[in-house]
């Protein structure tokens, strides 16, 4: 398990936060006056994670070079968190040339091969894909891992159960993580999941399954080390469930009329003031510290904004290239 | 025999037990939702069954109460008494324990039937008073609860809510831990550990190298978890007068082996054993790091913070489940004969007694 650097955990959370903060503000920027999700620079939905930044970067802090993982709709977060390029990310965003797919596949579809990173926009589809990954380090004989993340409303698909079955048969080396955000969309747990925790869950498959309770970075990393290194040492797979939040709507423009009270506190559960309040209080961090690192990042992603806005688009001829394998 | 048509039993089940990083770094057990459920259904049969006429149950978020209120008015619940819940505003967390039990011991219950850990039940120990507390344990490390069939617990908690057996010939005293640092106040029912850590994180403690200090109201031998450390110096019983003081590390005095978590076995040093007399205040020793409270991680301190740790005879008053069954079976509470008087004797003389089936 990899020790714990605070800081490091407090810099990638945050820098992650201003990518979220950034997109949100150039997506809106040219949907105006009439909302229209065709329009502008970014067409087409888009999911940010700004509030899940913890699990992300908690469960990452424990990965190494090699290591897989098959992100869900929502990506941002765990590809920045897994060194995917922020430029090259960025840039397949806005549809570009320069982008991870040249600009074919678009925010929930960020492929980057260098870095075993994939994502779908299909609900559970990455936990069958990461089996596949684990099955190939597995029988290559490294000590490779691959994650698996999903929303706790994407457990109710059949591909998490078949996954499931499948990693704890073979005992594969994949680690199946589950972002609880209390939303599927906009429906609550209560109304679609006949379990209270997906930890239940694995324990019908016979693995372990764990709960993390409050968007704890620390927490999480330190779950997820101790998944991670039962997988490399071919003890086979885990599930951890994390129980995070989701700070904005399920996709820009989402108006969120479903969660009712849940929204009046969501602000004061932010974990990155959260995060800056308790290291501050424990003397690792200072108030110069927290404008150094927002400082940082905000000259990151100008750089990968600026890179994105600056790279040609695909024209008609590049229709058919890069298309089929 | 005569088992009066009162009492009210409370009910907590802590949804959240059992689902810590230790399922990870030891062997712990899954003790799934259902599990939980199920055992709570035995313990209102167990209750229902000695005359028991309200159950009092914690509200929760984690499917257990949204189950048996749905089962309440169904034939399964036939067995059981009547079943409410507690009126309270959820928190998914320890508060809500903390609420439910507060309205528990307002409503006049008899007793409370705890399903958790030790956690669970330190958490019940700070709100209950003076009324006995009956534990199952549905958590992981499982010190302070004793294991019984939750049928059984149910009858014992209800045998002494009902009054058929006085809570002061089954359910004694038992002793806690506070810790106290700045404004900070926690209680501990088995033990509160000094660690290395520089970090809460997942919570658990699970790495004999990181202690430094334990504390401990009792240690039995049997058991697992932190005061397993201290047991195979010095055996403390729930009842003696005293509890243990362990400083780990070298040089040592002895070297124990001890089941530190499920399935985790570790060789712990220690430096000094000492007894610590009921109403001692002790300073934690250690300069920096994490106070554990009964396994779990909750604080971390620094050089310039003051930790105490206070030994007292203030724990709540466990229901020995063993115990009140001898005595119920002595007192043929659950035995009604038969047979005519002129057979009492020859029933009596045989090793295999007849039995109505259990009803009062």
């Amino acid at each position: 398990m990899n020790p714990l650097n605070r800081l490091d955990l407090y810099r990638q959370m945050v820098r992650i936060r201003q990518y979220e903060s950034r997109i949100l503000k150039e997506y809106h920027a040219d949907k105006k006056p009439a909302w229209d999700i065709g329009a502008g620079l970014i067409p087409g939905e888009m999911h940010l994670s700004a509030g899940q930044e913890p699990s992300a970067v908690g469960v990452c802090a424990q990965l190494k070079k090699g290591d897989a993982i098959t992100a869900p709709h929502r990506p941002h977060h765990f590809a920045l968190a897994h060194g995917v390029d922020m430029n090259a990310m960025t840039a397949e965003i806005y549809g570009r040339n320069t982008g991870l797919c040249h600009g074919k596949g678009g925010h929930m579809h960020l492929f980057d091969p260098e870095n075993h990173f994939s994502c779908s926009g299909i609900i559970a589809q990455g936990y069958p894909v990461a089996c596949g990954q684990a099955l190939a380090f597995k029988r290559k004989g490294t000590d490779q891992v691959a994650v698996a993340v999903a929303g706790e409303g994407a457990a109710n698909q059949g591909a998490f159960h078949e996954s499931l079955n499948l990693a704890s048969l073979w005992k594969l080396p994949v680690i199946f993580v589950i972002e609880d955000n209390d939303w599927a969309i906009s429906v609550p747990r209560s109304h679609s999941t006949a379990n209270a925790s997906n930890a239940d869950r694995a324990a019908g498959y016979g693995m372990p399954g764990v709960r993390i309770e409050n968007n704890d970075v620390e927490a999480i990393s330190e779950a997820a080390g101790a998944a991670i290194d039962r997988a490399r040492a071919g003890e086979g797979p885990s599930l951890i469930e994390i129980h995070t939040l989701r700070l904005w709507g399920h996709f820009e423009g989402d108006a969120q009329a479903y969660r009712g009270a849940d929204l009046d506190t969501v602000n004061e559960r932010d974990p990155i003031p959260l995060y800056a309040a308790a290291l501050t209080e424990l003397g690792e961090l200072s108030e110069d510290g927290i404008a150094s690192i927002a400082a940082e990042a905000i000259a990151e992603v100008d750089a990968a904004i600026t890179f994105a806005t600056s790279s040609p688009s695909p024209t008609a001829d590049d229709a058919l290239l890069h298309v089929f394998a | 025999m005569v088992v009066p048509d009162v009492g009210i039993v409370g009910i907590v089940a802590n949804p959240s037990s059992a689902r810590d990083i230790r399922r990870l770094v030891a062997n712990g057990a899954q003790v799934t939702t259902n599990a939980k459920i199920n055992m709570v259904k035995r313990v209102l049969v167990g209750l229902g069954s000695v005359g028991v006429s309200r159950a009092l149950s914690m509200t929760d978020l984690g499917g257990i109460s949204a189950t048996l209120a749905d089962l309440a008015n169904r034939p399964a619940s036939k067995a059981w008494p009547t079943l409410d819940f507690v009126d309270q505003i959820l928190t998914q967390s320890a508060a809500d324990t903390t609420i439910a039990v507060q309205a528990m011991v307002a409503a006049g219950v008899g007793a409370i039937v705890v399903l958790g850990g030790d956690g669970t039940n330190g958490v019940v120990a700070d709100a209950c008073g003076d009324v006995p507390i009956a534990s199952i344990s549905t958590g992981t490390n499982n010190v302070f609860p004793r294991s019984a069939e939750p049928t059984v617990v149910g009858i014992a908690a209800g045998l002494v809510a009902t009054g058929a057996l006085e809570a002061d010939e089954v359910a004694c005293r038992t002793k806690s831990l506070t810790v106290r640092s700045g404004e900070r106040r926690h209680r501990a029912l088995v033990d509160v550990a000094i660690t290395a850590h520089d970090s809460v994180a997942s919570g658990a403690v699970w790495d004999s190298s990181m202690v430094r200090e334990v504390f401990l109201c009792f240690a039995e031998p049997h058991r697992i978890g932190l005061s397993s450390i201290g047991a195979h110096v010095r055996t403390v019983r729930r009842e003696d007068p005293f509890g243990l003081y362990l400083r780990l590390g070298r040089p040592a005095v002895a070297t124990v082996r001890v089941p530190l978590g499920p399935g985790l076995m570790a060789d712990v040093d220690l430096a000094e054993v000492a007894e610590l007399p009921t109403g001692t205040t002790m300073r934690v020793a250690t300069p920096f790091g994490v106070v554990a409270i009964d396994g779990e991680r909750v604080f971390r301190f620094g050089s310039h913070d003051t930790v105490t740790v206070t030994l007292l005879a203030d724990g709540p008053r466990a229901i020995d489940v063993e115990g009140a069954m001898e005595r119920a079976s002595a007192r043929g509470l659950l035995t009604r004969i038969t047979e005519p008087p002129s057979r009492r004797m020859q029933i009596s003389n045989q090793s295999t007694t007849t039995q109505s089936g259990g009803h009062p």
